[in-house]
């Protein structure tokens, strides 16, 4: 294969000879479809369809989750929602360590303070004794 | 007439832009490199802090907790070297960290935006107050973020937030002219719960649809055409390669929040109306003290100015803030002007408010 020379030369563009024209041409269509999306008929056309996909869809889509949750079942497999559930559960099992967590920080929060404490009460008296002593 | 020795050549050329454009639209860039550790988890929530490169002296001792969308992968906050925001601040002495709610799966379905700014928020700022040893911290929240730092802020007045700050905060939607999204969801057209019955969460993909169809030209096509015409400049393909990663890493986002979002916020505005109930506790906006810098994308038309603009006469926060940026919703923080406008208008107003 040919290697390529010069690559700093012009290269192969195919549209660079109309890139002003299409520069332009996307610009006033896209102000255009701005305009055209932020109208209440827009709004209205894309709800509409939407709704009709939906709605044709829904039949096929309850005939499949049907079969399938029989499926499951004959195979002795979980289903979506089984496995949600359980999902769930954990969720709640997560948020219950979660709160022992707090509780363990400030237990340790309020001993670390308490021994602070203590050893700022102490502090005078190994002072008094090591006066003594000495 | 171009000899075929110079058409060969150009063909070759050609195809190896050809092979470049295609490789980086098919490829993921390597992005959210800034080091960090995991230091809590809660169902698919994820905290991670930041690791610091500053020596603690020069560090400041409040921590900074960055809370995006609950729809969106959060690391566009640290979209890659010498273009992260995180970047930026940990280099300016923050302890930041970073909440990263996770992908929701069927299971969570049911989570509303009461459980995200109530149960989930509350939890991480209690475990990087733990880990920062600080009582007071400083909170940003962007997009959907921002509604749920609102939420908490309003709830939470004495838990110790000192500095919230708002990014292209979507609080009010009073303006329906200006917002497109709100006459998109007008209860006439749009029939959220046959989505949500379909699929139990709301689709990735069909947010991300929505969010494109905002400007359709520009998205579906001025979009690879830059690419294109820049394929011989590496830091432009390098920078577009890393944002097209981030937005086509969609997730979805979990069904109670968005019907919350659609009915309370879109349709019933009850949030700058004072009229939310999260947790049955009403969310009354005046409740917020903490001080405020609320960030305005001049060029958003996902969040429109006038809808970030209503909360500072709700608060009752005596240092507020209002700081306007030209560029877009995202642009402001991932664009390649940020590090000169946004980024060090944020670590300005923070440093003054962190010691």
């Amino acid at each position: 294969m040919p290697e390529v020379k010069n690559e700093n030369a012009k290269v192969f563009d195919p549209f660079e000879s109309l890139r002003g024209l299409r520069d332009s041409y996307l610009d006033a269509m896209s102000k255009t479809m701005v305009e055209a999306v932020n109208t209440e008929s827009y709004a209205q056309a894309t709800g509409a369809m939407l709704d009709y996909c939906l709605s044709a869809s829904a039949p096929f889509r309850d005939a499949l989750e049907k079969s399938m949750a029989q499926a499951l079942q004959q195979l002795s497999l979980p289903s979506r929602q089984e496995v949600a559930a359980l999902a769930e559960r954990f969720t709640n099992v997560e948020m219950r360590l979660d709160d022992l967590d707090a509780k363990v920080d400030r237990l340790l929060s309020a001993m670390a303070t308490l021994k602070q404490d203590q050893d700022a009460k102490a502090e005078p008296k190994r002072a008094r004794q090591a006066k003594k002593r000495g | 007439m171009q000899s075929p020795q110079s058409l060969t050549e150009q063909s070759l050329v050609f195809q190896k832009r050809l092979r470049l454009f295609t490789r980086v639209l098919s490829t993921k860039a390597p992005i959210a490199r800034t080091p960090k550790e995991l230091v809590w988890t809660l169902n698919k929530t994820k905290l991670y802090r930041y690791t610091p490169v500053l020596p603690p002296q020069r560090r400041f001792r409040i921590p900074l907790l960055l809370v995006f969308a609950i729809m969106n992968r959060p690391y566009i906050l640290d979209l890659r070297p010498g273009n992260s925001f995180v970047e930026f601040m940990i280099g300016r002495g923050f302890d930041v960290y970073l909440l990263d709610w996770g992908k929701p799966g069927i299971e969570d379905k049911g989570m509303k935006l009461d459980d995200y700014a109530m149960e989930y928020l509350p939890r991480a700022i209690r475990k990087m107050k733990a880990i920062s040893g600080s009582d007071v911290f400083s909170m940003l929240g962007w997009c959907i973020g921002a509604i749920l730092t609102t939420i908490y802020a309003a709830l939470r007045p004495d838990d110790g937030l000192r500095n919230l700050l708002l990014l292209t905060a979507p609080l009010d939607f009073s303006n329906r002219d200006h917002v497109t999204f709100a006459k998109w969801t007008d209860e006439r057209y749009f029939d959220f719960e046959k989505i949500l019955d379909a699929f139990g969460n709301m689709p990735g993909e069909m947010i991300d649809s929505g969010a494109k169809a905002l400007k359709p030209i520009d998205n579906y096509i001025t979009n690879y055409c830059k690419l294109w015409d820049n394929l011989d400049n590496p830091r432009v393909v390098e920078a577009w390669h890393a944002m097209n990663t981030w937005v086509t890493d969609n997730i979805p986002m979990a069904g109670a929040a968005y019907r919350q979002l659609i009915v309370e916020l879109y349709r019933k505005n009850a949030l700058i109306r004072n009229q939310l109930r999260v947790k049955d506790q009403l969310v009354d906006l005046s409740r917020i003290q903490a001080n405020l810098l609320t960030v305005i994308a001049e060029g958003d038309h996902i969040t429109p100015p006038c809808q970030s603009e209503a909360i500072l006469q709700k608060v009752s926060s005596i240092d507020k803030e209002v700081y306007r940026v030209p560029g877009g919703h995202i642009g402001i923080m991932a664009g390649s002007a940020a590090h000169r406008t946004t980024w060090p208008h944020i670590e300005q107003w923070l440093s003054a408010r962190s010691h």
